[in-house]
């Protein structure tokens, strides 16, 4: 009977009942709130379940050297995690994302290419202000590309500059990416006046399937011989970009942007979910991220719809003036931020679609992202 | 055609070829080399100070020095064979590996059966026991506990010159590491605000899509106004009045039947509406189809059977 008794003593050392702490509950607790708010508001589900579901798996209490958790050397969770801390994910997943990409909004208005690179001062602007609070300029630069709003990005950077700060990255990332509309929609109107909301662009001329094909070669040469160190993240985008539009390789495009960007991008959650254990996580560091991270997006929609007013002072013709609407598109949240300009356009004037001239800046936003975070690689890698 | 395989595997060869040299024996140097030690030099396994020999792997990838060789006789270059078998022969990215100039190399794997002379030059030879990988002078007068080490000369630490003076031995320690600090520690002391990085890196960003922004705008001039001449026409023929093609109407019935959803008709009616009457539809790479099914080889177990010469 004693041994009966004290093997189910041994057995209860090893339960979650016995092990929990309240801040695992509490992560457990943000856990559940991402499914909830991906599943009733449908707020970037494909993310935000993964990544709250990871969060649960990653914060149930157990009796550490099982070889289970996903800091155990050797578990499951940890080799699946892997993919995070070496920074394989994140290229196939930009793989992925130019396979499904369509640039030709990008090439029938080159012009609209520098609004993407306008709406990355949200990165730098991050950047300085964390620097300013004390954090180290590698910790600093992975923080300030959560302004970036492209998850993939702000993984791949986090992971090779400050991988202790990874977890909180990602997930202020891809948080805020979920709140998009909810974070532009205030600055947007808050910095137009009803004039420059009714702004109709012309319409935006065809693209041919070979300047689509020529774009991602172009493309890649030119953002690669500048910033050889963003070749991981353009050099997947471009690739991707080129299976879909060279025509002759549809399999490939259709598995890079189908099953392949399906599977790391569910393994991507859940490891980064997973990995914020709850005595990494829960600490000061991380809210002074989550307060950064959003300054940085209010930077990036602010600086893009500036610089779209201030292109337009420019613009002598009217029929040739930029609606100021998509200037938040700048970031890489694809296409998220475009569809944002698209509904606050329509709200002022039902026949102003600007879904399509939003698409450029957006896509710009990828690319511009991408280069941001190889320059960053390269000072402070 | 047999010619253009020919060529298209010659190519990858030869880039396979190049992709192998790249992490190999050839990216080993001699870093540092030392004659006679003083007092205050390293003891080896057995208690003993001799002179030593440190070889410095300057690529980004493993190197296995194993079945390599080591001389001080150019007449001789198998002189000291470095053992092939032993796993710790490796020599991780940007790392170093030292081996005792004992004069006996049964002593060990890392141990050479020549002793380091004031005045010789110590070679490092390929697995080959032919080609000379790299060598160090080891100057005559070189004074006692001293060494001659190898620094590097260009910004990516793969040109390596040796020092004109002698040098205080850092045995195991990359040359050029006594000081340094990563480039997050050194930007924090250059600038320490942040301002320089955020004004260089939004340059950066700007020249880059600046520059795609202007290849663009010139590539492609020609090209818009040419798909604007074509679009021309085609507006005319499919103005609202003109009679709907047959082949097209049917495949318009057949897509809109085939779909069961509401946004699904919405979009395919969105689209050829504004391919028919505003031609500010792409020229699409492909032609989209609408296929009932979705068979092919790997689905059909039919198509799969062995096919048996009859």
């Amino acid at each position: 009977m004693d041994q009966i008794i004290s093997s189910l003593e041994q057995f209860w050392q090893f339960t979650g009942f016995a092990n929990v702490a309240w801040q695992n509950l509490v992560m457990i607790a943000i856990g559940i709130g991402f499914i909830t708010v991906a599943i009733i508001k449908e707020w970037e589900p494909l993310l935000l379940v993964p990544i709250g579901f990871g969060m649960i798996i990653g914060n149930i209490p157990m009796f550490p050297g099982l070889n289970i958790g996903i800091y155990e050397n050797g578990s499951v969770l940890n080799t699946l995690y892997q993919g995070v801390k070496m920074g394989w994910y994140p290229p196939l997943i930009f793989l992925g994302i130019g396979a499904m990409t369509d640039f030709s909004a990008l090439i029938s208005q080159p012009r609209l290419i520098l609004i993407g690179a306008a709406a990355q001062m949200g990165i730098f602007g991050a950047y300085l202000l964390a620097m300013h609070v004390g954090f180290l300029p590698n910790e600093a630069g992975a923080i300030g590309i959560i302004g970036g709003a492209d998850g993939p990005t702000a993984i791949f950077l986090s992971s090779k500059l400050a991988p202790d700060l990874m977890g909180a990255i990602a997930v202020s990332a891809y948080s805020y990416m979920a709140l998009v509309p909810v974070i532009q929609r205030p600055i947007m109107l808050a910095l137009t006046n009803k004039k420059e909301r009714l702004i109709k662009m012309p319409t935006p001329r065809q693209v041919s399937p070979k300047e689509k094909m020529i774009f991602p070669i172009v493309g890649f040469l030119t953002t690669a011989f500048i910033v050889p160190s963003g070749l991981p993240l353009l050099g997947m985008l471009f690739f991707g970009n080129l299976l879909k539009e060279s025509g002759v390789t549809r399999r490939l495009a259709e598995t890079a942007r189908g099953p392949l960007i399906d599977v790391v991008t569910t393994l991507i959650g859940l490891t980064v979910g997973a990995s914020t254990q709850a005595d990494k996580f829960l600490t000061g560091k991380s809210l002074l991220i989550f307060g950064l991270g959003l300054l940085s997006f209010v930077i990036a929609t602010t600086c893009g719809v500036l610089f779209v007013k201030g292109i337009n002072v420019f613009i002598k013709n009217p029929a040739k003036k930029i609606n100021p609407l998509i200037g938040n598109a700048g970031v890489s949240a694809v296409p998220d931020s475009a569809r944002v300009s698209e509904v606050v356009g329509r709200e002022f004037d039902k026949n102003n679609h600007l879904l399509m001239h939003a698409m450029g800046p957006n896509v710009a936003g990828v690319i511009g992202s991408a280069v941001a975070a190889g320059i960053l690689l390269s000072f402070l890698g | 055609m047999m010619k253009k395989r020919i060529l298209i595997i010659s190519l990858l060869a030869c880039l396979c070829g190049l992709g192998a040299k790249a992490q190999n024996v050839s990216d080993l140097i001699i870093s540092e080399a030392l004659a006679v030690p003083d007092s205050t030099g390293i003891l080896d396994d057995y208690g003993a100070r001799n002179g030593w020999i440190e070889i410095l792997n300057t690529s980004q990838g493993t190197v296995t020095i194993g079945g390599c060789f080591l001389t001080d006789d150019k007449s001789n270059l198998k002189k000291s064979l470095i053992p092939k078998s032993d796993s710790r022969t490796q020599i991780l990215p940007r790392q170093v590996m030292l081996f005792y100039a004992s004069g006996n190399g049964a002593q060990g794997t890392f141990y050479t059966d020549f002793k380091v002379q004031k005045g010789s030059t110590v070679y490092l030879v390929s697995n080959d026991g032919r080609t000379i990988i790299d060598s160090l002078l080891v100057p005559a007068n070189l004074p006692d506990g001293m060494s001659v080490a190898k620094f590097p000369v260009d910004a990516k630490q793969i040109k390596h010159a040796t020092s004109a003076e002698p040098c205080v031995p850092t045995p195991r320690i990359l040359n050029d590491s006594v000081d340094s600090k990563t480039k997050a520690q050194q930007m924090a002391e250059k600038d320490p605000h942040g301002f320089i990085l955020t004004i260089v890196s939004v340059s950066v960003v700007f020249l880059s899509l600046a520059i795609l922004w202007f290849l663009f705008t010139s590539l492609f001039k020609d090209k818009s106004k040419q798909t604007k001449k074509e679009a021309a026409p085609k507006k005319k023929a499919s103005s609202k009045d003109a009679p709907m093609d047959d082949a097209t109407a049917l495949a318009i019935a057949l897509a809109l039947e085939m779909e069961q959803g509401g946004d699904d008709i919405a979009a395919i009616a969105m689209a050829l509406h504004l391919h028919l009457t505003q031609s500010v539809h792409d020229a699409e790479s492909f032609v989209v189809t609408f296929q009932q099914g979705n068979s092919s080889a790997w689905r059909n177990k039919q198509l799969n059977f062995r096919q048996l010469p009859r």
